[in-house]
């Protein structure tokens, strides 16, 4: 089922043929259990994409995780690291090529910020210089002044500023493929939301292979290339981008996972850029009404309000978007302001066009399947 | 009062052989209790210097047994303790350090023991996951991290040593113990008291020293990020 699913859709964006880390027929039985946590799972992660392990709690997903960089040593089975077979190397020198993420962050207390990001540098024989201008580097890849974070102590952090440092500290030796561990689990949701449009933009920088165990589904959605659902026992039930699988559900197990919510979760996978949109009309005058909506600039050449709105008596509230955005965020603040269209503009602020609400609604139903 | 004085100035060189064998004697035996604590409860308690073919129930015995062996130590009458040693070590310094030795191990143990075991896991398996081997992990991270309460476990067995040392004296000749049961010998001669005061509480000036140590080594060797 996964090895079909993930054939079928070889050719989706941002992913390569070359496989970075492989398990071939990897299980794992916990000492004194009679069922294996993991059994016989083949995965292949592709060099840099985002690859989301998802499932139940006790589905075999950090085992799974943990076992690709040897920190649960697999029963049976080989683990492939960018065509190297790594079952059997030392383990140590093989965690110090594989960033490492956890949930808890795990800084070492007693260190300062830059003796944390440059431990696996160190470890590797870096010389002084070259560990120093990494960590500034790093820092400033997370968005941290390093002249002024360098030297604290992770005490001294918010829990949302330990969790940058811990991703730098991942990345510090620049290794090919980052293994993490609901790494924002334990963050608040607000600034967990901008952890993860932040891990977004240092992944775009960095296009790293990456796994992440998640228990969260809109997370699995809003950064994974492919997603993992793992069922019961260590199985792999569906390997394949959010979209096709909130779309199309492997079985019955993958579609009580993803929930009802379906719908509403590939809003937010859905570009606005990909969609058509109507024309808007940018006019001074007070006059026409006609089949375009018709949109007041004012000095600036700013967007000031809705002159004519098709199908509106009365000129709605102008909201808007970015072009940038995604179908989800134009829903959002139309539904914020009752808004039945929204202006989108492109990166410059210029109007690009407008999406009704009905039409919308009506596209997504038409070109469900093949978006 | 007046007689303490007239005896410090009568006895000055005698008091300052005292003090300084008195030091000299815990400090000794305060280095090798920490050593042997420290080589204890690394092996013993973190489970990652053991060799693997050790057994689970093994590894837990050595662990409740050390720490067994190191209480009873401690609730030994001290007096019956030093009388052992000596048919043993004869007389002189030996038998008093390996006395004191002794008496120290269990706080130095139990509290190493203690701070090990109180490292956050998320902070060991963060090493671990970032390739850090069991030797850097101990060195680098536990014994570091341990560290504080390594060191308080170090001084109450510096204050119980101090005490103890004069009880030492039995076999050692030497320190304030030896003021204290000369004048014990003889109390109502003339200038016992004297020296039995001075013997009682001239210690206390020793456990002051040691105390004033350990603000220092505890500032120096405290990494500000756990400094509370």
């Amino acid at each position: 089922m996964s090895e079909t699913s993930q054939v079928a859709t070889s050719d989706h964006a941002g992913s390569t043929a070359r496989p970075m880390i492989a398990l071939e027929g990897v299980s794992k039985t916990y000492p004194g259990q009679d069922r294996p946590a993991v059994e016989e799972l083949t995965l292949e992660v592709s060099e840099g994409d985002i690859v989301m392990l998802i499932g139940p709690s006790g589905c075999g997903k950090t085992t799974t995780l943990k076992m690709m960089n040897r920190l649960i040593e697999p029963t049976s089975g080989r683990i492939i690291l960018d065509g190297d077979d790594v079952t059997a190397v030392n383990a140590d020198q093989l965690r110090r090529r594989i960033g490492y993420v956890i949930q808890q962050v795990g800084l070492f207390p007693h260190m300062s910020i830059g003796e944390n990001i440059g431990m696996v540098p160190k470890m590797l024989g870096w010389d002084r210089a070259r560990t120093a201008a990494r960590v500034d580097e790093l820092l400033d890849l997370v968005g941290m002044e390093p002249g002024q974070y360098r030297d604290r102590y992770p005490r001294q952090l918010s829990g949302g500023q330990q969790q940058r440092v811990g991703v730098a500290r991942g990345l510090a030796a620049d290794p090919p493929v980052m293994l993490m561990d609901e790494p924002f689990g334990a963050i608040d949701p607000i600034t967990r939301e901008r952890l993860q449009d932040e891990f977004l933009e240092v992944q775009r920088q960095v296009a790293k292979t990456i796994c992440f165990v998640t228990h969260d589904l809109t997370e699995a959605v809003k950064l994974g290339d492919r997603i993992a659902i793992f069922g019961a026992g260590g199985r792999l039930r569906q390997y394949d981008t959010p979209d096709e699988i909130l779309t199309n559900p492997a079985d019955e197990f993958v579609a009580e996972f993803i929930g009802g919510g379906a719908a509403v979760r590939r809003l937010s996978l859905l570009d606005i850029a990909r969609l058509q949109l109507d024309e808007v009309v940018v006019s001074a005058s007070d006059s026409p009404a006609g089949a375009h909506a018709v949109l007041a600039v004012d000095d600036a050449g700013k967007p000031d309000r809705w002159l004519h709105v098709p199908g509106c008596d009365e000129a709605p509230p102008l909201v808007t978007v970015p072009l940038r955005g995604t179908v989800y965020d134009a829903v959002d603040v139309m539904l914020d302001s009752r808004a039945p269209l929204v202006l989108v503009l492109g990166d410059d602020g210029a109007p690009r066009g407008s999406l009704r609400w009905d039409a919308m609604v009506g596209d997504l139903r038409a070109k469900g399947h093949g978006l | 009062m007046g007689d303490i004085l007239q005896y410090l100035s009568d006895n000055s060189t005698d008091v300052a052989f005292y003090a300084q064998t008195h030091f000299l004697l815990v400090l000794y035996s305060v280095t090798i209790a920490t050593v042997i604590s420290l080589v204890l409860a690394l092996v013993l308690h973190t489970n990652q210097l053991t060799p693997p073919s050790w057994s689970r129930s093994i590894r837990a015995g050595g662990q409740e047994t050390s720490l067994l062996v190191a209480s009873a130590l401690l609730t030994v009458p001290s007096l019956a303790l030093f009388g052992l040693l000596q048919p043993i070590f004869g007389y002189g310094i030996v038998p008093a350090i390996v006395g004191l030795t002794l008496y120290g191990i269990y706080p130095v143990l139990r509290n190493t023991v203690a701070g090990l075991s109180s490292v956050d896991p998320a902070v060991l398996e963060a090493a671990r996951g970032i390739g850090m081997g069991p030797i850097r992990r101990i060195t680098r991270i536990q014994l570091p991290l341990a560290w504080p309460v390594v060191l308080s476990g170090i001084r109450v067995s510096v204050l119980i040593m101090v005490s103890l040392a004069a009880v030492a004296a039995i076999v050692s000749g030497i320190g304030f113990g030896k003021p204290l049961l000369d004048g014990l010998t003889r109390l109502g001669g003339a200038g016992a008291l004297p020296q039995v005061l001075v013997g009682t509480f001239a210690p206390l000036l020793v456990a002051a020293v040691f105390e004033i140590a350990f603000v220092i080594v505890k500032r120096l060797t405290t990494s500000r990020g756990i400094r509370v």
